[in-house]
């Protein structure tokens, strides 16, 4: 049976980030979204020059609902040797997104690099990106609906499918009940017609 | 066809044409996923498709006959296939090669089709995840078989 | 520019005609499903705009709805040529979470490092044989995935799939090696020196590949950490940053290897890293291949993680409760969230996974290495003509299942 119809364990952790064990991953900043962009320029001039990754998570049931972690990484912009670079630092600044007014400030004038990493977020999770030049999405096609990576979003989409059906029909797709149609079927109905004595 | 020897070859038009047709198939480079690095495997030496006809695969539908969706498919790439096919010119024929292609695969949600036979007609099913190259193979013999029987592809769904 | 159409020329330029195109997402040179629309003035491009999510399977969300190590199938299927380093990143990270980094016995690392490294070179057999074909060197592709072969076949003999043998597993590897693997990894250590060599002959001194490699895509070092550029992107820039010898994972800090770098941060740097890139692994391998010599046990010995073998169900209740509730529902993974990445053939590959104390993931995002490697494509291919994007392209070595997921 598949394992999405299995209940899931009870005592689960409402808020991952706050009991995690100590794994020396990296430095953990956790800011509010007014505090986000200062807290990454000051890192960023303290050398964490690489924008690794930024990326989203849905806490369903924590407050505030969302996390936006931005994983920065100490790079040296010129040439450099393994033992220059040694061991880099590792931050992550998360920062708590309330569900109601699901927005951040933009950071692509500081890295270009966020610019699909932002959309990405904005198509999955419906977090808009205040400053971003091109918000529109990037994964799913431009008229879907909805935020797929949400946690209240089913994991096999809406009921409705995009994707435009052929004009033929293959006898799997069907729906049973369906009333004949194409060319064998009319030439059968004119026949029933004419055996009824009506006009073809 | 019978030969007889000495210089003439008799046999029917249809035939001829079916043979010509089976040994030239001309795959569409229509690699999505993993399923296409297994059909460029299919290209190398080892399996070498080559050697079955299809010498190349033309990028341009216009002068592909066979298109071998190799891959899962999308919900903003389904559009496109359908397009493709429809570019092609007939007759044509359709392999779904993999597990996704033909029927969603691992992947039963919201960003996978369900199987690319829901937007264009399928001949040949090759299931597998990804199919070995000897699928591949096989399921092109299947094809070839269809095609000297007489088939002008999308047999099950065109009338 | 000849005398008798001096006026069309004038023409062009009063009235900057350009031409949309859109190149791609069913291209032969696009290296999977990428759509470039591109305004060209002539063969030059004026600017360009990508258009992504063409192979978007919501992997991340599938990962979420399915068991620890069932999520591991779906994992693997992200960045399809490299499926050994995507199951390695998540195992990795997920023995961080439940703390059993430490009791990985020796022989599952070695084994994993040797995976590893095979998958790095037929990624890079992938690589080259589709960036030479793109520009016309065909022969590349038939020498470089014979090897692939090779490799392709080891990999089947010890996972049991060619791709994605979700051989690797949350505690160790899923089964010893099979007899006489070694003895064919040692056919393949001895034929590598001479098809490299083969590969480096055909391309490296080439004319017409030098011509179309060297100045192509130059990446400065400024502009490649602007851009999050990582890997052999990033090395063939001149900035020595390999995971492996960083953040070193699986053991790597005891092997002896050297990371390719080169500066001139053009295609034909990047070219010469990932060939360089390919002999260094065969180096490791060579090394991992005397450690595999001493047996050992390949799975952590965790009966609430690991299933119990086969063979001791019938002996042992307890044995069979194990495997019982493992198989039915999973075993649980504490709470908490770890950044873990690796070094993927196309650069740093990390995953920021999350659990809630559950029997299944609660999120993986995935840092993919080719979607911020990609990106860079918008700055360097402006000015350029379209056959040197198609090089460019090439370079970065883009893998959709991962840009998309």
């Amino acid at each position: 049976m598949p394992s999405s119809q299995t209940p899931s364990i009870a005592g689960t952790a409402l808020d991952p980030t706050s009991v995690r064990p100590p794994l020396n991953d990296a430095e953990i900043v956790r800011v509010t979204p007014a505090e986000l962009r200062d807290t990454l320029v000051r890192l960023r001039d303290e050398g964490c020059s690489m924008l690794l990754d930024l990326g989203a998570v849905d806490y369903l049931e924590r407050s505030p609902r969302f996390d936006v972690a931005y994983h920065l990484l100490a790079m040296p912009a010129a040439v450099t040797s393994v033992a220059e670079i040694g061991t880099p630092r590792r931050v992550r600044v998360l920062a708590g997104v309330p569900g109601d007014d699901a927005r951040l400030p933009s950071v692509v004038d500081l890295w270009p690099s966020a610019d699909w990493a932002e959309r990405e977020v904005w198509d999955l999770f419906g977090i808009t990106f205040e400053g971003h030049p091109n918000l529109r999405r990037v994964q799913m096609p431009d008229e879907w609906q909805g935020h797929p990576l949400r946690k209240d979003y089913p994991l096999r989409g809406p009921a409705t499918e995009a994707t435009p059906r052929p004009a033929f029909a293959l006898k799997s797709n069907v729906p049973a009940g369906t009333p004949p149609a194409g060319k064998v079927a009319e030439a059968l109905q004119r026949q029933i017609a004419r055996a009824r004595g009506q006009d073809v | 066809m019978e030969m007889r020897p000495g210089e003439f070859m008799l046999g029917k038009l249809d035939d001829v044409a079916r043979w010509a047709q089976s040994s030239s198939v001309w795959p569409l480079t229509m690699g999505l996923a993993c399923c296409a690095i297994e059909m460029m495997s299919v290209q190398a030496p080892q399996y070498d498709i080559a050697r079955l006809g299809s010498e190349v695969f033309r990028a341009s539908p216009r002068q592909a006959d066979l298109m071998i969706v190799s891959g899962r498919v999308a919900q903003k790439m389904g559009p496109i296939i359908k397009r493709l096919y429809d570019q092609m010119a007939d007759p044509k024929w359709v392999i779904s090669m993999g597990a996704c292609a033909s029927s969603g695969g691992v992947f039963d949600n919201y960003a996978i089709i369900q199987g690319v036979d829901t937007i264009v007609p399928v001949d040949v099913y090759v299931p597998g995840c990804p199919p070995t190259p000897d699928g591949l193979l096989y399921a092109i013999n299947l094809i070839q078989q269809q095609i000297r029987q007489g088939g002008r592809g999308g047999i099950l769904a065109r009338a | 520019m000849s005398a008798e159409a001096p006026h069309a020329l004038e023409v062009l330029e009063k009235t900057g005609n350009t031409m949309t195109l859109s190149m791609g997402p069913q291209h032969p040179s696009t290296h999977g499903v990428l759509q470039v629309i591109v305004e060209v003035s002539g063969e030059t491009v004026e600017s360009l705009e990508m258009e992504i999510g063409y192979l978007h399977t919501g992997i991340e969300k599938s990962a979420e709805n399915l068991f620890w190590t069932q999520a591991q199938t779906v994992i693997e299927r992200m960045d399809y040529l490299n499926p050994v380093g995507n199951a390695l990143c998540y195992t990795l990270a997920a023995e961080r979470l439940l703390g059993i980094t430490e009791k990985i016995p020796a022989r599952a690392q070695a084994i994993r490092v040797v995976h590893s490294e095979l998958t790095r070179i037929s990624s890079h057999c992938v690589w080259l044989g589709t960036h030479a074909i793109d520009l016309g060197a065909i022969s590349n592709f038939w020498y470089a995935f014979d090897i692939r072969e090779n490799i392709l076949d080891l990999v089947e003999a010890s996972g049991g799939a060619r791709m994605h043998p979700n051989y690797l597993r949350i505690g160790g590897v899923n089964g010893d090696l099979p007899a006489g693997w070694l003895e064919q990894l040692d056919v393949l250590i001895e034929k590598f020196p001479g098809r490299m060599h083969e590969l480096r002959t055909m391309l490296q001194n080439n004319p017409i590949w030098r011509d179309r490699t060297i100045d192509i895509g130059i990446v400065t070092p400024e502009d490649a950490v602007k851009w999050s550029l990582s890997g052999p992107s990033l090395r063939g820039s001149g900035i020595a940053y390999d995971v492996r010898k960083a953040f070193p994972y699986c053991g790597y800090e005891t092997y002896e290897f050297d990371v390719a770098v080169r500066s001139e941060g053009d295609a034909y740097a990047r070219f010469l890293v990932r060939l360089d890139e390919m002999d260094e692994s065969m180096r490791i391998i060579r090394q991992v291949r005397e450690r595999l010599r001493t047996p050992g046990p390949v799975m952590v010995d965790d009966p609430k993680i690991v299933a119990p073998p086969k063979e001791t169900i019938a002996l042992s209740m307890e044995a069979l409760i194990h495997h019982f509730k493992i198989v039915s529902e999973g075993f649980r993974v504490p709470p908490g969230d770890v950044y873990q990445a690796i070094e993927s053939p196309r650069g740093e590959l990390g995953y920021y996974l999350i659990s809630n104390g559950n029997n299944r993931p609660y999120r993986i995002r995935t840092r993919p290495p080719s979607m911020y490697n990609l990106q860079a494509l918008k700055q360097i291919a402006i000015g350029n003509l379209i056959a040197d994007m198609v090089v460019m392209i090439g370079s970065l070595d883009p893998v959709f299942g991962e840009v998309d997921r």
